[in-house]
């Protein structure tokens, strides 16, 4: 039996941070999660797989435009008519009714586990082999419960366990994604545990296998690397699994750092730039430039600007763009020796999550997203890295007028 | 720094003034005086010298503008202090009107030796004179400043304490947190990142709108499914009533048939009628009808055939002539030939004696006279004259001719010919004349020359007497003669059978009505003309006898036609048969009526019942059909509106299904945050690096604040007996009181913010005493303090006096009694004390 695990397309959403590409560029990213959804049903067509397991966050919002829905509904479409089963089941994200789906009624399409019921269904393949799924929809954006004690025990044949959700945490605010312990889900011992909702791909177990897929199409430059789906082939006989990543977006987030270890001019950093950014596909690129500080403010400030990224992309190949630059200062801070002391400690006390809480209170009180950005710890490393260049810059000024 | 000695040489109203201070065991001094003794110009000058002049350009805090006067330059003295280690400084600043900087010249003299200013000054952090100030000189004016007292004010101050280059960082500090607040502001509009922020919830608010896609859509499909419903209920509906309407309809064109075939089986009724005996009926008619024509036609014929029959005998006489003709045709050809032969023989003459031509014309008297003549000849003369006289007159000859074609043209052309005729006999009259005149001159001739009569007769009668033989020539005279005779009679019997035939074509013309030339060909002709004539008339003659009994043969057929015909119309019951038509018209209107009916009925069979029905009530079928019109144009109506809306439906879920908005709005929404996100970062880290720079300055200046609020709150504690036992001093200055209650300052009592002001103030010289220890100027700072207060003054006072040098300003003799220490008196005046 040949199966595919995905999760989070997220098919209507949109990606953040390129907001100074131009419109074109905007058809192709969106369209790139739609690519990457058929890409994934045209593997299932070729390799001819027996099951497709679609874990949660088909959609962005709970109520996906129709455009993204009817998309969907034709490309399951196309499984249906391949007569392979497809067993989804509804996110965080597009915690809907199944009613609200515009798939149309096939015996081989099956929403599991409509309205946070825990659902199980039996199925044969054409050879004759039978399986479970046993998984749950969201139908609120919050399920705070851990649903795994509900699950039943498995039955005398292979199981598939499918669930959007996210392991437990020690802070209470972020179990709200039907948490769950690692253990539990080891105890439970069903053959393949089809998870969703983080968008790093990982196998949080091998045996049995407990898989996060990753999301389908990477949204940001924290989500770089190749994304796509788990095929799945099970030994009938034995029920030993096999998984094999395949890639199917269209476009790579990806993170490049070049290292400054003295001033240079414009146009040796762009020949820098663009030598390190290289690509075999279409990729976004941020590019993290360390020692920083030693570029001018100017210097600092065109490469900072969307119009210098776009004479770098210009260069690169497959259409790729530079989207993103961020500044690394790892020198010291050209503070009197006897100083540095109380810097560090200042710097620390003031990156600490309760005082630079404190400090952007004002700021992250305005709006749930800037609150959502004080709690992000990339975020405040961004804060903090951008805080270090800009007063390490500084300091250099004050001590060169003074020397 | 211990300030040991004050050294005026012109400063306000003091000119070579000093003071030396020599309390070993105490570091307060006291210095008495009235009002405008000069103590706050003793303070101003300890600032100044310091510091430098304040010539009246800057604001001061206080009162310190002192003018040099004009005619004790240089202003200016001298400081002394001692500091820890017992080196001795003194610092000279003198100020000559319009000589070098206004703020004095400095000399700073170590142990007696110039040294660079900074050397004392390092001793001091550097500090300026607004730092001094504000934190050693206590008076009226500062004491009046305690509600605007800041921490950040005395952080300010601490942190000169600090890390190297505080000033600078100070102003990094400064710079960060001013591009912060240019960024964002807690309650402002205008701020990039405010506006980032109002934008960012105006497109979530989008972002909510457009995803309202979602269940447009899903109302529009369910109202898709809902109209598409109706519609197939609608068209049921309209397939219905259409299908009634066709069968009423249908009854309803059926009427006039059914109509019909009402009227037509009214009008059926039974008649007799035997074709065949029609059939015989009109036969006969016809043939009837025909005799009676060829009747008339025979008769018509017959009594033309009458009229044509005239008297033909004389034809027939005529044509009797026919052999008659031929015989004189014979026999005229005779005379041709007897005129040619004779000619012919008259010519052999003419030919055989040449002579004879010349008298072959002569009579018998003119023979005798040529014999006569040629027996008087001598010779062979006489022979000529008979010739001679026996020669014809051209001239009468011509005449003769021209009579002769009048004659003929007399037939011809009447004009020509008597032309010719007179003509003619013109001629004839001349030409005798003529002859006549010859003979006369011919004899007178031969009367004259009797010698040349020979000549003469060969002259007159045109002979040749050589040849002459005159018997010969009489005989072919007599011979010619003969035939002359033959040919004369042979001329007048081809006269005499020209005449008849002239006679009998005459009287043929007659007959035939037409011109029959004379000769013999015509007369034939025109004579078998009259023979066919004849003939024909023969024929017709035949034929009209055949006619006539022919005639009386069809009469009788035409009576037994008549009978027969006779019998027919009585066994019919006709009278004629016009009749009898009549009867055959009605008998197939008839049968074209049974006709009609079988069609109809066979057309109308199925529905004869409804037809029934319909005719029975027409006025309410047809009411029904209309209603049934009206209905079906409603529902019509219905279905068209129907069918927009769906049309309407699908257009709109389309163009929802090609929507790109809610990405579009998401995306702009996902472009804001980025902006937002990266203007935040922006934001946060000049903000951040603003209190990180304040924190490592606080850090290095060791705490100092905290421990400084501490103090402080220990020395308000002293000052008011316990009666405000805490500070808070953050942007506002408040204290709590012993009951717990929070005071702002400008609501406390004025001794109770003086004693605050006394107390943070305090708290700060002694916090920074290891770094910066400098005499503390009080200016007649108690005023308004009560006794029980300055008690608690003075104990404070003293307390400080353990660490900084108190110099203490005052008109208060209460004051300087509850010192208990020895006051310098400043009096008016005082030049050296």
């Amino acid at each position: 039996m040949k199966f595919i695990h995905f999760a989070d397309a997220h098919l209507d959403s949109p990606f953040l941070g390129l907001s100074f590409l131009p419109s074109d560029s905007f058809a192709q990213i969106q369209k790139a999660p739609l690519k990457s959804l058929t890409n994934i049903v045209n593997l299932a067509l070729q390799e001819q797989v027996d099951l497709v397991l679609i874990a949660g966050d088909t959609f962005d919002s709970y109520q996906p435009n129709p455009s993204s829905q009817i998309f969907f509904a034709h490309e399951i479409e196309r499984l249906i008519q391949a007569q392979i089963q497809v067993i989804m089941i509804f996110g965080n994200h597009d915690h809907m009714a199944k009613e609200d789906l515009l798939v149309p009624e096939s015996p081989f399409f099956k929403l599991l586990g409509n309205r946070e019921k825990i659902e199980t269904c039996s199925f044969t393949t054409k050879t004759g082999f039978e399986y479970d799924v046993t998984g749950f929809s969201y139908f609120a954006n919050h399920i705070t419960s851990d649903l795994i004690a509900k699950f039943p025990v498995k039955r005398n044949c292979y199981t598939f366990g499918i669930m959007h959700a996210q392991e437990k945490t020690s802070q209470n605010s972020q179990n709200v994604y039907a948490p769950f312990k690692l253990s539990e889900l080891q105890d439970l011992n069903y053959d393949y545990f089809a998870l969703g909702h983080i968008h790093l791909r990982q196998v949080l177990a091998k045996s049995p296998l407990i898989v996060y897929p990753g999301n389908i199409q990477g949204r940001h430059i924290n989500e770089t690397g190749p994304k796509g789906c788990y095929l799945g082939t099970i030994d009938e006989q034995t029920k030993q699994t096999e998984i094999k990543f395949v890639q199917t977006n269209p476009i790579t987030w990806m993170q490049k750092e070049i290292e400054l270890t003295e001033p240079l001019s414009k146009t040796e950093l762009e020949h820098r730039i663009v030598a390190q950014l290289t690509a075999t596909a279409t990729t976004y690129f941020c590019l993290r430039i360390k020692g920083a500080d030693l570029l001018s403010e100017k210097e600092r400030e065109l490469v900072q600007d969307n119009d210098f990224w776009q004479m770098i992309s210009a260069k690169l190949e497959h259409e790729s763009q530079l989207v993103d630059v961020r500044f690394v200062t790892d020198s010291h801070l050209e503070v009197a020796e006897n100083d540095r002391k109380y810097f560090m400690q200042a710097e620390k006390e003031i990156f600490a999550t309760d005082e630079f809480a404190r400090i952007s209170k004002d700021w992250a009180l305005k709006d749930k997203y800037t609150d959502d950005l004080a709690q992000s710890d990339d975020f405040v490393e961004e804060v903090k890295q951008l805080a270090e260049v800009k007063l390490n810059s500084k300091l250099k000024g004050v001590n060169d007028e003074i020397n | 720094m211990k300030l040991i000695k004050i050294k005026i040489v012109n400063f306000g109203q003091f000119s070579n003034f000093t003071i030396d201070f020599d309390l070993p065991n105490s570091d307060i001094d006291v210095f008495y005086g009235a009002n405008e003794a000069g103590k706050s110009t003793i303070v101003a000058f300890i600032k100044q010298v310091m510091f430098g002049f304040h010539l009246a350009k800057h604001s001061s805090a206080f009162f310190e503008d002192y003018k040099p006067l004009a005619r004790v330059s240089p202003m200016g003295g001298s400081l002394f202090f001692e500091n820890d280690d017992h080196e001795l400084y003194e610092l000279e600043r003198l100020y000559a009107s319009g000589k070098g900087s206004k703020l004095g010249t400095l000399t700073v003299k170590r142990n007696n030796q110039v040294v660079p200013e900074n050397i004392f000054f390092d001793q001091i952090k550097n500090i300026n004179g607004g730092f001094y100030a504000d934190s050693f000189i206590f008076n009226q004016d500062m004491l009046a400043k305690v509600g605007q007292i800041q921490q950040s004010d005395l952080l300010e101050r601490i942190y000169y304490l600090g890390a190297a280059n505080s000033d600078k960082l100070l102003d990094l500090r400064d710079y960060f947190a001013k591009n912060a607040g240019t960024l964002f502001k807690k309650a402002g509009k205008n701020p990039p990142v405010n506006q980032l922020l109002k934008q960012l919830q105006d497109q979530e608010n989008h972002v909510r709108a457009s995803e309202n896609e979602f269940v447009l859509y899903q109302d529009l499909s369910k109202d898709y499914k809902e109209q598409e419903e109706a519609l197939n209920k609608q068209e049921q509906k309209q397939l219905e009533l259409q299908t009634k309407y066709n069968d009423l309809e249908k009854i309803q064109k059926l009427i006039p048939s059914y109509e019909k075939l009402h009227d037509l089986k009214q009008q059926t009724k039974p008649i007799a009628f035997d074709s065949e005996q029609y059939q015989s009926a009109q036969t006969l008619t016809m043939q009837i009808e025909n005799l009676r024509k060829k009747q008339e036609k025979i008769a018509a014929k017959l009594s033309e055939f009458r009229q044509n029959q005239n008297d033909d005998s004389n034809e027939k006489d005529l044509i009797q002539k026919k052999p008659e003709v031929l015989q004189w045709q014979t026999e005229y050809h005779n005379c041709i030939q007897k005129e040619a032969q004779i000619k012919n023989d008259e010519q052999q003459l003419l030919t055989l004696d040449p002579n004879l031509k010349q008298v072959a014309g002569f009579s018998q008297e003119q023979i005798l006279k040529l014999q006569d003549d040629y027996r008087n000849l001598p010779n062979d003369k006489t022979k000529n004259e008979a010739a001679d006289n026996s020669k014809p007159n051209s001239v009468m000859l011509i005449g003769i001719a021209a009579v002769v074609l009048g004659i003929v043209l007399l037939f011809i052309a009447r004009a020509f010919g008597l032309l010719a005729l007179a003509l003619g006999a013109l001629l004839l009259l001349s030409g005798y004349f003529q002859q006549k005149q010859q003979k006369n001159s011919d004899q007178a001739q031969r009367i004259q020359k009797v010698r040349q009569k020979r000549q003469a007769f060969e002259n007159y009668y045109h002979v040749n007497l050589a040849h002459f033989d005159i018997n010969s020539l009489i005989n072919d005279w007599r011979q010619y003669q003969v035939q002359q005779q033959k040919l004369e009679s042979t001329l007048v019997r081809k006269k005499e059978v020209h005449n008849e035939l002239a006679d009998l074509a005459a009287q043929i013309s007659q007959i035939i009505g037409q011109n029959v030339t004379v000769d013999f060909t015509s007369v034939l002709a025109a004579l078998d003309q009259l023979s066919k004539k004849l003939e024909v008339a023969r024929s017709q003659r035949e034929e009209q006898i055949s006619l006539e009994n022919n005639l009386a043969e069809s009469k009788e057929e035409l009576h037994d036609s008549n009978i027969k015909l006779k019998m027919i119309f009585a066994r019919a019951h006709v009278a004629d048969f016009n009749e009898y038509q009549q009867i055959k018209d009605q008998s197939e209107e008839q049968k074209e009526i049974a006709r009609q009916i079988a069609v109809l009925k066979s057309n109308l069979q199925d529905d004869l019942n409804q037809l029934e029905d319909f005719t029975k009530d027409k006025e309410k079928s047809t009411q029904k059909l209309s209603k049934l019109t009206e209905e079906l144009s409603l529902i019509q109506k219905d279905i068209q509106q129907t069918q927009s809306a769906i049309a309407e439906i699908k257009v709109k879920m389309t163009a929802l299904a090609n929507s790109t908005v809610v990405f579009a709005e998401k995306q702009k929404l996902a472009n804001l945050r980025t902006s937002l996100k990266n203007l935040s970062a922006d934001y946060l880290s000049d903000l951040v690096v603003s209190k990180w720079i304040a924190r490592a300055l606080d850090l290095a200046s060791n705490e100092r604040f905290p421990k400084m609020l501490i103090t402080a709150k220990e020395y308000l504690r002293l000052l008011t007996n316990n009666r405000y036992n805490d500070i808070d001093i953050d942007k506002k200055l408040t204290v709590t009181r012993f009951d717990g209650k929070k005071i702002k300052v400008q609501y406390l009592s004025r001794g109770t913010s003086e004693q605050l002001y006394f107390a943070l103030k305090l708290a700060f010289v002694e916090q920074i005493k290891d770094q910066i220890n400098l005499p503390i100027l009080i200016d007649d700072s108690f005023v308004n303090f009560d006794d029980t207060r300055v008690d608690e003054i003075n104990k404070l006072l003293h307390k400080i006096a353990q660490n900084n040098q108190v110099m203490i300003f005052t008109a208060q003799t209460s004051l300087v009694d509850k010192m208990q220490l020895k006051p310098l008196t400043l009096t008016k005046g005082t030049k050296n004390v």
